[in-house]
């Protein structure tokens, strides 16, 4: 190989990553070895990483550099960062928590990152601490896309295996199969809320009591909200939950600005057709405000890094509670029901060859 | 990334690799049709979404503009592309299922060119023993398939399938009320699987000459004369439409027995090395 390995740099649930320097150019790179399985071949995550990755260039998303072949194994080269969040935060952070400067600069990168994704038809659907790479500039980059995938019209039906448990939807934990980017944006959100105050923001244990985490805190949705999430995915299940109350997160986070907060509340809606999406959610007035725009002053802190110049002007935004900003029904699209359609003919399809054209011997 | 799926070079399409290791150009269409009705026989024995299907069809049919059918046999690349488009698709086969299957379609083939007896026997699967040779012979050529499908392809794995696009179109030409229109181009689309055009044609194309047999075979009018053709609403060019209804057609002509039979004992690369060497003139 081309590349001498060096220490281990972290492992996960299907890989192990080691610091490697390249032969020829002495470049550090992160080398993510795969082992290949005789019981399933290629796995499906690498498949899709490398798919993936290969085409996705932005400075918030981990370059893959190159893809090594061999008998046993496939190697990843990937551009190296300095650690994932989750150390950065235990290296860094008080007691976990960032301070607000280098917060907002993570959060922009992330959701720069993940609109990125979603412009490109990418979910990523595994959002958290662990998956996200911080190198010595500041910069935070998306990395492991072993669970993300492609999407497109029609919008196919997912699998529900996706999410580690913390930072999974509602909708996903419900049970639905239809989910899209909003999903991604979810994750955010809990990311957010753990940079702040330190400590994931919804534990749950399983599948169930990681929703009953999230409704103690956001409250439990009416009934309403469920059957209407229930008609857009009915693959949801529903049941009969305690009805909690919704806690302000400024009584969770009291750290927290106002504006944090307000961007927090748009991102963690239990309905996934009422959560910002990652571009709109760049342009919350939290990532303007006064007093907030200069954080190259901390100049004592190597790791903040400012968001970068472009940012949008607060005047742009639609300053109103998310009730008004999305209308509580969706327009009837038709183009939707046209997909379902398709999608309900691409099921019963296996039979289309031998039906048409009548002349076609086998 | 979901942009859009690469197609083959002109000089990719001019030159198979097929074709430069003298494979005549009829036999190789025959053995691309042919491996792709095993993988949609597969997929019906496996009950395979359709997308699996065609996703695994459109692969296979890619791989053989980056290599040659006598280096890659066209029943290993079968298995290898439905194996890897099933995990693309999310709905992942077992190993030893795809093997039994494939291993039952390999063995009625044989059955079928079998030189014995006339007439022949009625067909009878003897299954493998999983400690035989066999299975683990099988799962090594799966496992080394796949490998070179995604190596092969640059994990170019990424496809677009026409089933949602075509229902839009109809409901543009407002042709949804006929639903014999919209099943027969479904079921071109279908056919079209069997041949390269996936690979070489843009989607909207390939829809376009489905609607256009379609309304053809069915008399139904649609405005052709310049400045109204109905195919530029798609971006559709005429000359693309029709070579593609050509590739479609083809599948449909008379074929005496031994053109049909000649693929089925072709299975194999070294079938196919077999053969070429066979030739009168395999001076090359
Ligand atoms: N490019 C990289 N630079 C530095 N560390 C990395 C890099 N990629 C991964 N790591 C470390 O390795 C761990 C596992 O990598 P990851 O890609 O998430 O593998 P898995 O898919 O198995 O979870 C990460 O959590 C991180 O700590
Ligand atoms: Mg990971």
């Amino acid at each position: 190989m081309n590349y001498i390995q060096l220490e281990k740099l972290g492992e996960g649930t299907y890989a192990t990553v080691y610091k490697g320097r390249s032969r020829t150019t002495n470049e550090i790179v992160a080398l993510k070895e795969i082992h290949l399985d005789a019981e399933e071949g290629t796995p499906s995550t690498a498949i899709r990483e490398i798919s993936l990755m290969k085409e996705l260039k932005h400075v918030n998303i981990v370059r893959l550099h190159d893809v090594i072949h061999t008998e046993t194994k496939l190697v990843l080269i990937f551009e190296y960062c300095e650690r994932d969040l989750k150390k950065y935060m235990d290296a860094h952070g008080d007691r976990g928590a960032l301070d607000p400067l280098t917060v907002r600069s993570f959060m922009f990168q992330l959701l720069m990152g993940t609109a990125f994704c979603h412009e490109n038809r990418v979910l990523h659907r595994d959002l958290k601490p662990q998956n996200l790479l911080i190198n010595r500039k500041g910069e935070l980059k998306l990395g492991d896309f072993g669970l993300a995938r492609a999407f497109g019209v029609p919008v196919n039906t997912f699998s529900n295996e996706v999410v580690t448990l913390w930072y999974r939807a509602p909708d996903v934990l419900l049970g639905s199969r239809t989910y899209s980017t909003s999903i991604d944006v979810w994750s955010c959100g809990c990311i957010f809320a753990e940079m702040i105050s330190g400590v994931p923001l919804f534990r749950g244990r399983d599948n169930n009591d990681q929703l009953l985490h999230i409704m103690r805190i956001i409250g439990t949705p009416d009934e309403r909200t469920i059957r209407k999430m229930a008609q857009e995915s009915p693959e949801i299940q529903v049941k009969q939950w305690p009805r909690y109350p919704k806690i302000p997160f400024q009584q969770i986070l009291p750290k927290a600005s106002p504006q944090a907060i307000d961007l927090l509340e748009r991102l963690l809606q239990f309905d996934p057709a009422k959560r910002l999406t990652a571009a709109e959610a760049l342009q919350h007035p939290y990532f303007a405000s006064a007093g907030m725009s200069a954080p190259s002053a901390a100049a004592g802190q190597p790791y903040a890094m400012a968001p970068p110049a472009a940012m949008p002007p607060p005047s742009n935004y639609p300053y109103q509670h998310p009730q008004q900003v999305y209308p509580q029904q969706a327009p009837p699209n038709p183009q939707m029901a046209a997909m379902q359609q398709a999608q309900a003919m691409a099921q019963q399809a296996p039979n289309g060859y031998a039906q048409y054209p009548a002349g076609y011997t086998r | 990334m979901a942009g859009l799926p690469p197609l083959a070079s002109l000089s990719q399409i001019k030159n198979t690799p097929s074709s430069l290791d003298g494979i005549p150009a009829d036999l190789e269409e025959d053995l691309r049709a042919y491996g792709c009705k095993l993988i949609h026989q597969a997929g019906v024995l496996l009950k395979l979404k359709q997308v699996a299907v065609a996703t695994a069809q459109i692969l296979f049919q890619r791989f053989f503009y980056v290599s040659s059918m006598k280096q890659f046999g066209i029943g290993d690349t079968g298995m290898g592309a439905l194996y890897l488009s099933s995990k693309l698709q999310e709905c992942p086969v077992k190993m030893r299922d795809l093997i039994n299957v494939f291993d039952l379609l390999f063995q009625r083939a044989a059955h079928t060119v079998s030189p014995s007896s006339h007439p022949l026997p009625d067909f009878k699967y003897s299954p493998m023993s999983y400690f035989g040779s066999t299975f683990y012979d099988l799962k090594e050529s799966l496992v080394v398939s796949e490998m070179q499908i995604l190596k092969r392809l640059g994990f170019n794995t990424n496809v677009v399938l026409p089933y949602g696009t075509l229902v839009n179109y109809m409901r543009l030409l407002g042709l949804t009320s006929r639903e014999d229109a919209v099943s027969r181009a479904w079921g071109y689309l279908n056919d079209a699987l069997q041949t390269p055009v996936y690979a070489l044609y843009a989607v909207p194309t390939i829809i376009s000459a489905a609607i256009l047999l379609t309304t053809r075979h069915l008399d139904i009018p649609l405005p052709s004369t310049p400045p109204n053709c109905w195919w530029e609403l798609f971006d559709a060019e005429w000359e693309d439409l029709w070579t593609v209804c050509g590739y479609i057609m083809r599948l449909y002509r008379e074929r005496s027995p031994e053109e049909r039979s000649r693929v089925v004992g072709m299975m194999g690369k070294k079938d196919v090395r077999r053969w070429l060497e066979s030739r009168p003139n395999a001076s090359q």
